[in-house]
């Protein structure tokens, strides 16, 4: 294990321009991906939460009446507030205010990219840490090219928000073991921040705790003993601080808050059962297929960054096993043996919150209901270790030729050859990011050949704007199927579809018909055959050959 | 460690290996403009009873559009099965092969752009006398619910579910009184999500809906297949349909069919019938009065 670095100046300008690198390039992408279902429904969300703020700013007392509050706050309360309340602030300052974006959508979709690239930053600043700069650069890469974290970086939605948030509340938490009570407040606020986020936050502190208990357990108890409690301060703030955060954050819960609460986490525990295709079947009900997340994540991470994965992953398990020798060696004089937290802290801390955030698919009653981004978590820590793996690997290299000058070539030129191949995947799924599936599938086609899932969410309307724009007769109602009206309507008040077009939920008055391909949807196909009187599209909307979107004309 | 070492140069190897497989995946799968310069072609080798079959299924969506429903019309598409088509044309990409066409002898094959084109004969093709599906309108049919006999209308406002609701109420129906009780052709969701063309037949409550077709040309046997959107019922917690078969007044048979079967076929044997031009009756009867949206296909052969 190696000794944690101090971030420098570079290091710095270096997080500065990652962050703003991801988000310029996310936001020169936006413009092509249609609003996802679920977006709709966090637009409609938020622009209640933005009269709620407008009320604040203008009647502070009224604002805060129960009634009130629970009148501009009950929209989507299945979930807790904190990203919606930013993509509000977003749209009130830099949409409605200041016109910085020219699409609302953009304008609401903002806070996701900018929380996002943190993410990234955060990835390089801990590898950075942990590994060195250039390793630190190849795991904030690889965590940055990866399709799915794109494409879900662009959406006004929880998943890489969730991502960032557990990631950044690890490294506090992290930073607070070898420092001072500055890191652990901010673990306690994070941890508040990340509550609000996205339920993925309720299974966090038992990775803390199990780390705690590995790393320092023996050492607590011979303090205990001592009459001395040796528990981390963080798990202090996080019991005192992040409920506080939590509740202040959330104004849905300022009332009848037990109540509240029960029902948002009876909500997730018992979370309806979605359709899934997997392997050519479509899995609705119990039990769940065990493989999914480990299929999924084969499929759709580059292969390359899971091969670095794999290097860091077991050279950890080689320095951890060495240093578990060291430590059980009779041979070892005591005051040379290295406590365990010394040695094998961080990387063990990432590998509990990587097992922690696919913990849920070990079981065969998760349900599935929205594919790789339920454990899009986990990803930051798998490129982590993909920065150890490369790490090892370029020391490795460039010992083959240990007195060759060049041999100073062979990390960057490693880094290179590693990232290339995910940097034009990247590019290449947009803006199709749910059906990219990497070569180890055989791509889009092979996983159309294995019946992978080629598309949720209605998303990939967007998709087909260019066309409805050009053939839809004047006022025509348009059927949108999977994609969210709310959606819809954003598409056309950012005139991206024309003011002209409706969007409807009825194929009977429509003249245009979109459809979303998941087998358990074409029976909807099906209306629309018979309804139109042919089979024909009017349009294929293909990624790479495979037809993910398709539409009908009356 | 000797030459392992170099081991570790599989490494950036890896990486730009699997940039070259992602290029390859990414242009392997003919795009919609090589679809539609296939047209002509497949125009002049398709007959006006041929089956147009593509594969893999998932590319279908391509040929449709490419094609035209001239070429792939919904009777086609949404078929009951292949077993009364003579010959196919069969249009493969990416190495794929129909498993429908199985056993179908390759009359012809050749490659066209990255298409290959195979031209397929059935064995034992099935000679379809009457199909009561194609014939689900006046003046074949009557359609009665109980004693009250259900008129027919050419011109019903078609009802569709969307996302989550019933399959396509159609245009031409014998209306039953309330919405969902009709005789009509529409199109059912199988135990695969596939398509399958079918003759709704809702039974109102715990009575019986009564098809009689007049005058049908009786084979060896009716060939048929039921089911109900498997979308929508493949819980099967509801009870089972009955679909009873009369020819000339005589009960021939009793098909028990339940939801979670998805697309189930049956056969029933009208030897001792063959050759004759009589009624058949079908009666459609469940003890479960809710969600019954029974949906068939039979034929004489």
């Amino acid at each position: 294990m190696t000794e944690s670095r101090k971030l420098d100046r570079l290091d710095y300008l270096l997080c500065v321009a990652l962050w703003l690198g991801y988000v310029a390039l996310l936001l020169s992408t936006v413009k092509d991906l249609g609003y996802a279902r679920d977006e709709g429904f966090y637009f409609q969300a938020a622009r209640s939460y933005e009269g709620w703020f407008e009320l604040l700013h203008k009647d502070f007392s009224a604002a805060l009446e129960p009634g009130t509050v629970d009148r501009y706050w009950s929209a989507n309360h299945e979930h807790p507030a904190f990203m919606k309340s930013l993509f509000a602030l977003s749209h009130r300052y830099l949409f409605e205010s200041v016109r910085v974006f020219r699409e609302q959508g953009t304008a609401y979709r903002f806070p996701g990219m900018a929380v996002s690239a943190l993410g990234v930053v955060v990835t390089y600043a801990w590898g950075r840490r942990e590994l060195g700069r250039l390793a630190g650069l190849v795991a904030a890469l690889s965590l940055a090219f990866m399709p799915r974290v794109f494409y879900h970086s662009h959406l006004a939605c929880f998943d890489t928000p969730v991502m960032t948030m557990l990631l950044i509340t690890t490294y506090a938490y992290a930073r607070s073991l070898e420092a001072g009570l500055g890191w652990a407040i901010a673990t306690g606020v994070l941890y508040g921040l990340l509550l609000d986020t996205k339920h993925n936050a309720w299974l966090l502190p038992g990775a803390f705790v199990l780390h705690f208990v590995l790393t320092r357990g023996a050492h607590a108890v011979r303090e205990l003993r001592a009459g001395r409690v040796a528990v981390p301060s963080a798990f202090f703030a996080m019991a005192l601080i992040s409920p506080l955060v939590f509740y202040v954050g959330w104004p849905w819960i300022w009332h009848d808050t037990a109540r509240r609460i029960a029902d948002y986490v009876a909500f997730h525990l018992g979370h309806e059962y979605y359709n899934m295709e997997f392997l050519g079947r479509t899995y609705w009900k119990p039990p769940m297929p065990r493989l999914y997340a480990w299929v999924m994540t084969l499929g759709t991470v580059p292969g390359i960054t899971l091969a670095l994965f794999g290097v860091g992953l077991v050279t950890t398990a080689l320095c951890l096993f060495r240093v578990w020798q060291q430590r059980h060696d009779a041979n070892t004089e005591p005051e040379k043996r290295a406590p365990l937290h010394a040695q094998a802290s961080t990387p063990l801390l990432w590998l509990l919150c990587l097992l922690m955030c696919y913990a849920p698919w070990w079981s065969d009653n998760t349900p599935i209901f929205g594919g790789t981004k339920h454990w899009i978590t986990a990803y930051p820590f798998l490129c982590l270790f993909a920065g150890r793996g490369f790490a090892f690997a370029s020391s490795r290299i460039a010992e083959l030729v240990p007195k060759e000058k060049w041999a100073l070539l062979a990390p960057p030129a490693l880094a290179c050859s590693v990232l290339l191949g995910p940097l034009c995947m990247m590019l290449h799924s947009h803006p199709w990011g749910l059906s990219f599936y990497t070569p180890l599938v055989g791509g889009a086609p092979g996983a159309a050949n294995l019946g992978l899932n080629r598309t949720f969410w209605g998303y990939t309307t967007g998709a087909e704007q260019g066309f409805i724009n050009a053939h839809a007769p004047q006022h025509a109602n348009v059927y949108v199927h999977d994609t969210a009206l709310q959606s819809w309507d954003i598409l056309r008040e950012d005139r991206r579809i024309r003011d002209d077009l409706h969007g409807t939920l009825s194929i009977a008055g429509s003249s245009l018909a979109l459809y979303h391909h998941e087998p358990h949807m074409r029976r909807v196909e099906y209306q629309v055959w018979v309804d139109y009187g042919h089979d024909a599209p009017a349009d294929v909307g293909t990624f790479d050959g495979v037809p993910v979107v398709w539409l009908y004309a009356r | 460690m000797g030459r392992a070492r170099f081991l570790w140069l599989l490494l950036p190897i890896a990486g730009l290996a699997e940039l070259i497989a992602f290029a390859h995946d990414a242009h392997r799968a003919p795009r919609i403009a090589e679809w539609q310069a296939l047209r002509g072609e497949i125009a002049k080798l398709k007959g006006p009873t041929d089956l147009l079959v593509v594969a893999p299924e998932w590319s279908e969506p391509l040929a449709r559009q490419a094609f035209g429903d001239a070429l792939m019309p919904i009777a086609d598409v949404a078929r009951a099965d292949v077993s009364a088509y003579a010959r196919a044309i069969e249009v493969d990409e990416l190495g794929a092969s129909a498993h429908e066409l199985e056993g179908w002898t390759v009359y012809e094959s050749h490659a066209s752009g990255r298409f290959q084109i195979r031209v397929r004969e059935n064995p034992t093709p099935a000679r379809v006398l009457y199909s009561f599906v194609d014939h689900a309108h006046l003046p074949f049919l009557d359609v009665m619910d109980g004693a009250n006999v259900c008129p027919f209308t050419a011109h019903a406002v078609v009802s569709t579910g969307g996302l989550h609701g019933h399959l396509a109420f159609p245009r031409e129906r014998f209306n039953c009184g309330g919405e969902e009780f009709f005789v009509g052709v529409t199109i059912l969701d199988d135990q695969e999500y596939r398509p399958r063309r079918c003759l709704w037949a809702h039974p109102r409550g715990t009575g019986t809906l009564r098809l009689v077709y007049k005058n049908v040309l009786i084979g060896r046997e009716i060939h048929g297949y039921a089911g109900l959107s498997y979308f929508l019922l493949r819980d099967g917690t509801h009870g089972p349909i009955t679909l009873t078969t009369r020819i000339a007044g005589q009960e021939v048979e009793s098909y028990v069919h339940h939801d979670e079967w998805g697309w189930h076929g049956f056969d029933i044997d009208t030897a001792r019938f063959s050759g004759q031009t009589a009624d058949v009756e079908f009666d459609v009867h469940s003890s479960d009065p809710s969600d019954r949206q029974f949906c068939f296909y039979a034929d004489t052969r």
